[in-house]
């Protein structure tokens, strides 16, 4: 189980080299960071999984780019849209993370889509810097949207991940300030501690729960 | 009004900070609005009048904050929301809570010589054919950057030039020494 900052964006969208990211998040306790747009390696005892963010892209595209980068290791993160899109794209095989709810319609994301994410092991995403830079209604839209996600995330058990998405390691938050930013809106420790370890839950699936024993 | 008697004093606890970037030298008084203002924003005004938080003093690249007993774990969930300080970027690390300042100005004086943040680059690479000690110029990629303050591997440099400079975090590694590529064939 390893902890993992689910998106942080390095030089030159960013304003911080990898290295640094990832001395800076073994010291604030992560075990890895997925880095938009870079190759995988392993700097300063963090592993760096590569991530491809995909934006304001149709479905079709979405499968044909999550075909694409399918054995090579990288995290796919897809925007969340409108809620034929993200029924869409929660099915899809590849596609290992939904990101953007805090932005998204109230009716983005529901109980079908859920039960989809459930069924596929696609995680959705906790964007805390939503709750660090937002301010009056934004971050109060961010609050309700999470509250409404752990309503989905207790009844059908979908991945959870976290994600700074840092363009600056000031952006970046250790391990407790997470826990503290998350029990806003009603995460505890265990649940936070799960959705920190949720990329290498939805990377690396393990063993199946059912057995087929001859 | 006259001052209490210490059993009838409320209850204070005192937050240890780190101010990041390092070096990064901020007045007390625009730490406290900034931080008032994380607190009033995330939790409202009533819980800021229980709160009561308020910044002590700015010292070493610390800072010390106070708050009422049983509220600190919001004060540092309000903390961590704090990224600007009068339209200078800034990260606040709670490090450590205490009932005493002295514990805290204890702990400032064991963090500070383990750490020490120093202008120069003499742990940086160096320029061929010269001391490790002397000032020399870096880029990172193509950019000539001039460095701010290194601390161990950690190096913060900024863009060479007149305009859109920005500070970048960066470590030893990534940069490079200029015209160490440069050097003539026959020598």
């Amino acid at each position: 189980m390893k902890i993992t900052d689910a998106c942080v964006y390095p030089f030159p969208v960013g304003d911080s080299s990898v290295q640094r990211y990832a001395l800076e998040a073994r010291s604030f306790g992560y075990d890895s960071i997925v880095a938009a747009d870079t190759p995988a390696a392993e700097v300063c005892g963090i592993t760096v999984f590569p991530g491809i963010f995909l934006t304001c892209i149709p479905a079709k595209d979405v499968q044909s780019r999550a075909k694409k980068s399918r054995g090579t290791g990288a995290v796919v993160a897809v925007q969340i849209g409108d809620n034929g899109f993200n029924r869409a794209v929660a099915g899809t095989t590849g596609v290992h993370i939904l990101r953007g709810i805090h932005a998204a319609d109230k009716r983005a994301f529901d109980h079908v889509a859920a039960k989809i994410a459930a069924d596929n092991n696609t995680a959705l995403d906790i964007d805390i810097s939503a709750l660090i830079f937002g301010r009056g209604h934004l971050r109060q839209k961010a609050i309700h949207r999470y509250l409404d996600l752990m309503i989905l995330y207790r009844r059908f058990e979908f991945p959870l991940t976290i994600s700074s998405s840092a363009r600056s390691v000031l952006s970046m938050r250790t391990v407790r300030e997470v826990t503290g930013l998350c029990s806003l809106f009603g995460m505890d420790e265990i649940d936070v501690q799960a959705a920190l370890a949720g990329v290498s839950r939805v990377t690396d699936p393990g063993e199946s729960i059912v057995k087929v024993i001859k | 009004m006259s001052i209490r008697p210490p059993t009838l004093r409320e209850k204070r606890r005192y937050l240890l900070a780190r101010i990041d970037p390092a070096g990064t030298i901020l007045e007390a008084k625009d730490l406290y609005y900034a931080t008032y203002e994380a607190v009033v924003s995330l939790f409202g005004d009533v819980a800021a009048a229980a709160m009561q938080p308020s910044v002590l003093a700015v010292e070493k690249g610390y800072v010390l904050l106070r708050c009422r007993r049983g509220a600190e774990r919001e004060f540092a969930i309000a903390l961590s929301t704090l990224s600007l300080c009068r339209d200078c970027t800034v990260a606040i690390r709670v490090i450590a809570v205490s009932g005493t300042l002295e514990s805290l100005r204890e702990r400032i004086a064991t963090i500070v010589p383990k750490a020490p943040v120093l202008p120069g680059p003499d742990t940086l690479p160096t320029e061929e054919g010269t001391a490790g000690t002397t000032p020399c110029g870096y880029r990172f990629g193509s950019t000539p950057v001039d460095v701010v303050i290194r601390n161990g591997h950690k190096v913060d440099v900024i863009e060479k030039g007149f305009k859109n400079t920005r500070r970048l975090f960066l470590t030893t590694e990534d940069l490079e020494t200029l015209h160490a590529t440069t050097i003539p064939d026959g020598l």
